[in-house]
């Protein structure tokens, strides 16, 4: 194994998370904001969802959270369709969602509150995950004693600790100054390593996605629809500990530019 | 000349610390002090009391005793406190507030976290109840009279009707004001409704509804005079009206000294129940 990789693998590809034709209308059909998307997301596999603005892509998450229905055709987990939202899917958003009335560790604890999780129990597992995620000292913190940073790992953890199949995540880290978007890229890639999770990514960030994801799904918009559906195959399964040994890659710089170009085409076409 | 950058800071710097700009003193997105902040308290009362002091001066000495002087009113609700028993109408004052006002809360609190909840309900029941803030309620004090007579409920209906609209809508927007992804994480953690209204979007909402609570109790005590003027035998608003039948200003003031002392009372009340109630809210000094 290469030095500051990890391999990873998809030993068994079957698909947890599958979009059958799925649209999305808003105002009675009138406004369509994603539509004809069949997606199949794998086990363990890390699917990043890419494109401009207004291309229906956080529609897309959204739909698979269950937060939203589609309008049309089926949204399937674990091969049922999706009836509203559930801990199965794990979700964290660009806004900062650590509850504030509860301290960093009360958080973490509250998911295993809902799911009935013995309170020892809760607590022992709540302290491991906040180690985890380097907030142990900070256990009995309230997020407004917290970085932005910080109560992003918070909301990471509470919702990890819910041990759910798939995570869904929509610009997590949008809301970040880019060195904590860099440590917090940095840390969901150790975390990926050791929990094998399915993960769903909504990004603007094209270096985002192209380091944290396996694939690369990029919308088009008016209407939003899947227009390339890429595997980065350049990683050959590696998940690079440092930034930097990714984009030393030689077929890196391409994959970004080709992005580029992509998105270049859907700024040109609205504007 | 052009409006270059000047090659020779240090030179520069020294001249302009003796011209150094005064900061004006109505100075934007400027903070003060805790300290500052009760000094200039203070200074703000001192003038009060002194405006009120050169008023009683400026009045021709006949009419001294409808505008009587701070020490006097000072005086004046000495001897009502001591000789008068005043203190007991200030207690059955306080009973009428703190009565009506539990009963408020106890509707308005629920009831508007409900229809913030769930917009069905709002939008059943908010046209009736936003409409019903533009009633005065001082109207329906002979309907209140008929029904009750001059009784403490009749007191506090008055004061129940006159706060609770704006309690309710007040604290709906509270409600609605509670970042939506606040639910949609307790959502897709599987949180049940029950959990969420109460353990979420209620705890989310506390800061403001406490505020709101303060801010309402505030209005309450105008309803409660209005309520003890018209028709009462005790109470503070009473004890007003009576001295006003024989043009006792002094006591009339000692009243209205004592109304403001006991709402900044309930004021800091409120302010001590937020502060440790909600404790993830303190402001933080940083």
């Amino acid at each position: 194994m290469n030095a500051g990789t990890q391999t990873h693998s998809h030993s068994s590809r079957s698909a947890v998370i599958r979009s059958v034709d799925a649209a999305r209308r808003y105002l009675g059909g009138k406004f369509t904001a994603v539509e004809n998307v069949s997606l199949d997301f794998m086990k363990g596999q890390v699917t990043a969802l890419v494109g401009p603005s207004g291309c229906g892509k956080t529609t897309v998450l959204r739909l698979i959270s269950g937060l939203e229905e589609p309008t049309e055709g089926q949204i399937l987990a674990g091969g049922k369709p999706i009836e509203g939202p559930g801990p199965d899917r794990g979700m964290i958003f660009q806004a900062y969602t650590s509850f504030p009335w509860l301290t960093a560790l009360g958080n973490v604890e509250y998911g295993m509150n809902i799911l009935k999780v013995p309170k020892a129990e809760a607590r022992e597992r709540a302290m491991q995950w906040l180690e985890t995620f380097h907030l142990g000292d900070f256990a009995d913190a309230y997020p407004a004693e917290l970085s932005g940073g910080m109560k992003q790992r918070v909301a990471i953890a509470r919702t990890l600790a819910q041990n759910p199949a798939v995570l869904l995540m929509d610009e997590p880290f949008g809301a970040l100054d880019a060195q904590v978007r860099w440590e917090m890229q940095e840390m969901m890639i150790e975390i990926l390593s050791r929990e094998d999770k399915t993960v769903i990514l909504v990004t603007h960030d094209i270096q985002e996605a192209i380091y944290l994801a396996d694939r690369i799904v990029f919308f088009t918009s008016n209407p939003g629809r899947v227009k390339h559906d890429i595997v980065l195959e350049f990683k050959n399964g590696h998940r690079f500990a440092r930034k930097e040994e990714m984009l030393k890659q030689r077929d890196y710089a391409e994959i970004e530019a080709q992005l580029f170009v992509w998105m270049r085409e859907e700024i040109q076409k609205t504007g | 000349m052009e409006n270059t950058l000047s090659t020779e800071p240090v030179a520069k710097g020294s001249t302009g610390a003796d011209k150094k700009k005064r900061k004006p003193v109505l100075n934007l997105l400027s903070p003060v002090s805790p300290r500052q902040a009760i000094i200039l308290g203070i200074i703000g009362g001192i003038v009060f009391f002194l405006i009120w002091e050169f008023g009683h001066f400026m009045t021709p000495e006949e009419s001294k005793r409808f505008l009587p002087s701070p020490q006097h009113v000072l005086s004046t609700l000495y001897t009502l406190l001591t000789e008068k028993g005043f203190l007991s109408d200030i207690g059955i004052s306080l009973f009428r507030i703190i009565g009506s006002f539990t009963a408020v809360c106890l509707v308005a609190v629920p009831l508007g976290i409900f229809m913030g909840c769930f917009d069905n309900m709002r939008a059943l029941i908010n046209p009736v109840v936003s409409g019903a803030r533009y009633l005065p309620a001082a109207s329906f004090i002979p309907l209140l009279l008929v029904w009750f007579g001059p009784t403490d409920t009749q007191k506090m209906a008055l004061l129940f009707l006159g706060v609770i609209f704006f309690l309710v809508a007040l604290i709906l927007d509270n409600t609605r004001a509670v970042q939506k992804e606040l639910i949609e994480a307790a959502l897709t953690m599987g949180a049940s409704r029950k959990q969420i209204v109460f353990g979420v979007v209620a705890r989310a909402a506390t800061p403001a509804i406490l505020d709101s609570m303060r801010n309402m109790i505030a209005v309450g005590w105008t309803y409660l005079v209005i309520a003890e003027i018209v028709a009462a035998q005790d109470g503070i608003g009473a004890v007003m009206m009576r001295a006003g039948r024989f043009l006792k200003a002094d006591v009339i003031m000692a009243g209205i000294l004592t109304i403001g002392l006991l709402g900044v009372m309930t004021d800091i009340a409120f302010r001590l129940i937020a502060h440790y109630a909600v404790p993830w809210n303190r402001k933080r000094s940083n």
